[in-house]
């Protein structure tokens, strides 16, 4: 069954089916061939109690705070703002770049809207300044990424709905190595630029009291993400009413620092609608699949599979991260993390690992996903906000963050208290 | 004629998806609302339930907007190195077999809607929602998915048969205008 269900994963994903109509197909083929019981009577049901869920409306939410955020051109005066900061840095605004994507996909589900108003603002200054268009525009890719480590994420919420992981708990532990790797990709940058200068552009620093003015374009959006994150942990709201207080933040700071319009608003609405929809249809289809999966016996095969191949739990767990990179070559975040999970995550828990450690880990693969070509698609998203120049350089530009999350996989794994630390400590409350 | 007809199944979804949109923010306006009352020791009580049936609701209705947004993923490996036939003809399949599933769904939804009616179901919380109430719009969203589905595929099988491929594929293609994927 396993190996049908690889082939015919494969198969239908490369015939460029919609990923959650794959999803469908794949989990009647297992009803027809390898269940007794006709399992498709439950599908009615199925997709009535995946939608009438109160946490998965946290994802329109929080889909309309990016939205909303990145619309009114608050990402924009941002990305001002940080540029007064980092500019003297080795590496100047590339750092704002990385800065920038981190803080808005942070607020927000949208990293790739993110990623796209970081690169039509980011890249005219590029060409004026000096700065190497590979390394700018792979910071872009790169940081875009962030966002679906740094909570509140959209790709948490899915990942701890089906695997019945709580949610509060995956954002407390993708926090640290959200920031981590957010520094780190710092960190790369300024490195590269001590070593080869001429890629970092020209470093600009900027008198105290124009950085100060700066600060205050910065407030908002640091109390926004305060106020989502801080509502969560003080206990008094769920993820979703965060994401609806996030909302109304959105809005308000929307109406104070940016522009905002019937028009904007209705872009935005529409945006938002758009994204939830996708997003549902692949995460019904994964609950379906889910459920013929486990009905049809999949686990005790998995676990005969396993018990075969004479693997230990850290073999395991190398051939999974090797599963990933290679399947990140050609699926994107969402479908990978979802097409994954039926099989993956019970075989990786059977062996004692922490669902909440592995949801972590998965994320940072995820992420390299969206950079590793061919099909990487903050790597198009940067390139299509480019008026200049090829993909190639936006390729070779994201590979020393692919190292950096390389070694954020290594480090994941060889010290799993850099996501379980912060859980363990505040879990109690 | 097809032009005609995509044309108009956008601009009917375009306003779908705007009063989806607009009741996602007042449910979003409504669980605020509930936080603030629940700071004074007071509560409306059941956001939660009503938050589910928004989202599931909401979520039907806006899948066919997406569709024509050209927002569903896809995997574009082999599919982009086709020429413009072999793109149409990718397209055209895939098309089919999301029209396909969606009625597939659709119809299997019915007996939970059917069932609800039959038992005049309430919800097991204290609003004791009637469920039909609640499922028949909810139904009906996936209804509508599988129509603009049918009438999508209809509308871009005849741009194909009349050679328009660079039409078919702007109607049923892989990306839109703005790739906006999750995360």
């Amino acid at each position: 069954m396993i190996l049908a269900i690889a082939v015919g994963l494969l198969g239908l994903l490369a015939l460029s089916i919609p990923v959650g109509i794959v999803l469908f197909l794949l989990a009647f083929g297992v009803d027809q061939f390898f269940s007794f019981f006709p399992l498709i009577r439950g599908l009615g049901n199925l997709v009535w109690s995946t939608s009438n869920n109160a946490t998965l409306i946290a994802i329109p939410f929080f889909v309309l705070v990016g939205e909303v955020l990145v619309r009114s051109g608050v990402a924009t005066r941002t990305y001002a703002a940080l540029d007064r900061w980092v500019s003297w840095l080795p590496g100047g605004l590339v750092h704002a770049n990385v800065a920038t994507a981190t803080m808005f996909s942070a607020t927000s589900g949208s990293s790739v809207a993110t990623a796209a108003t970081v690169a039509t603002v980011a890249m005219p200054q590029a060409e004026k300044l000096g700065y190497d268009p590979r390394l700018f525009s792979g910071a872009i890719a790169a940081g875009g990424t962030l966002g679906i480590m740094i909570p509140p994420s959209i790709n948490l919420i899915v990942y701890g709905f089906l695997t019945q992981t709580s949610i509060p708990q995956l954002f407390l532990a993708g926090l640290v190595p959200g920031i981590a790797l957010a520094l780190g990709f710092m960190a790369i940058t300024a490195m590269i630029c001590i070593f080869r200068p001429s890629l970092g552009g020209n470093r600009r620093s900027f008198p105290l009291p124009e950085m100060l003015r700066a600060l205050l374009q910065l407030v908002p959006i640091m109390l926004l993400f305060t106020i989502i994150i801080g509502t969560i942990y003080q206990g008094w709201a769920t993820p979703t009413e965060a994401a609806a207080v996030g909302v109304a933040g959105a809005i308000l700071i929307a109406a104070l620092f940016g522009g905002v319009s019937v028009g904007m608003f209705a872009e935005s609405i529409l945006g938002t609608v758009k994204i939830t929809s996708m997003i549902m249809l692949v995460v019904i289809g994964a609950s379906f699949l889910n459920f013929t999966l486990a009905s049809a016996g999949l686990g005790s095969e998995l676990q005969a599979l396993l018990d075969g191949m004479g693997l230990s739990p850290m073999g395991l767990i190398f051939v999974v991260v090797l599963i990933y990179i290679v399947l990140g070559f050609f699926i994107e975040t969402l479908s990978l993390m979802v097409v994954t999970i039926p099989i993956i995550v019970p075989l990786v828990v059977a062996q004692g690992f922490d669902p909440i450690w592995f949801g972590i880990l998965m994320i940072v693969l995820i992420e390299m996903a969206l950079i590793t070509p061919p099909v990487g698609l903050n790597l198009y998203v940067v390139q299509g906000a480019r008026k200049s120049g090829n993909m190639g350089e936006v390729m070779v530009g994201a590979i020393p963050y692919v190292i950096a999350m390389l070694i954020m996989v290594a480090l994941l794994i060889a010290f799993p208290s850099i996501a379980l630390y912060l859980p363990s400590v505040l879990s109690g409350s | 004629m097809e032009d005609r007809l995509l044309g108009t199944l956008r601009r009917l979804n375009r306003g779908v998806a705007l009063l989806t949109g607009v009741v996602l923010m007042a449910c979003a306006l409504f669980v605020l609302a509930d936080i603030v009352l629940r700071q004074m020791g007071s509560s409306f009580g059941g956001t939660d339930e009503i938050s589910g049936y928004v989202m599931a609701i909401a979520t039907s209705w806006g899948m066919a907007f997406t569709l024509l947004e050209l927002g569903h993923v896809r995997i574009d490996l082999l599919r982009g190195r086709a020429g413009n036939l072999g793109r149409a003809l990718f397209d055209l399949f895939a098309m089919l077999a999301l029209t396909g599933t969606v009625t597939l769904i659709a119809y299997k939804c019915w007996p939970v809607v059917e069932r609800s009616l039959a038992n005049s179901s309430r919800a097991n919380t204290p609003l004791e929602t009637p469920l039909a109430l609640v499922q028949i719009p909810w139904f009906a969203g996936w209804i509508w998915f599988a129509l603009i589905a049918w009438l999508t595929f209809i509308a871009a099988a005849l741009l194909v048969f009349k050679g328009r491929f660079e039409d078919a594929e702007a109607a049923i293609g892989c990306f839109g205008e703005d790739q906006g994927a999750s995360s």
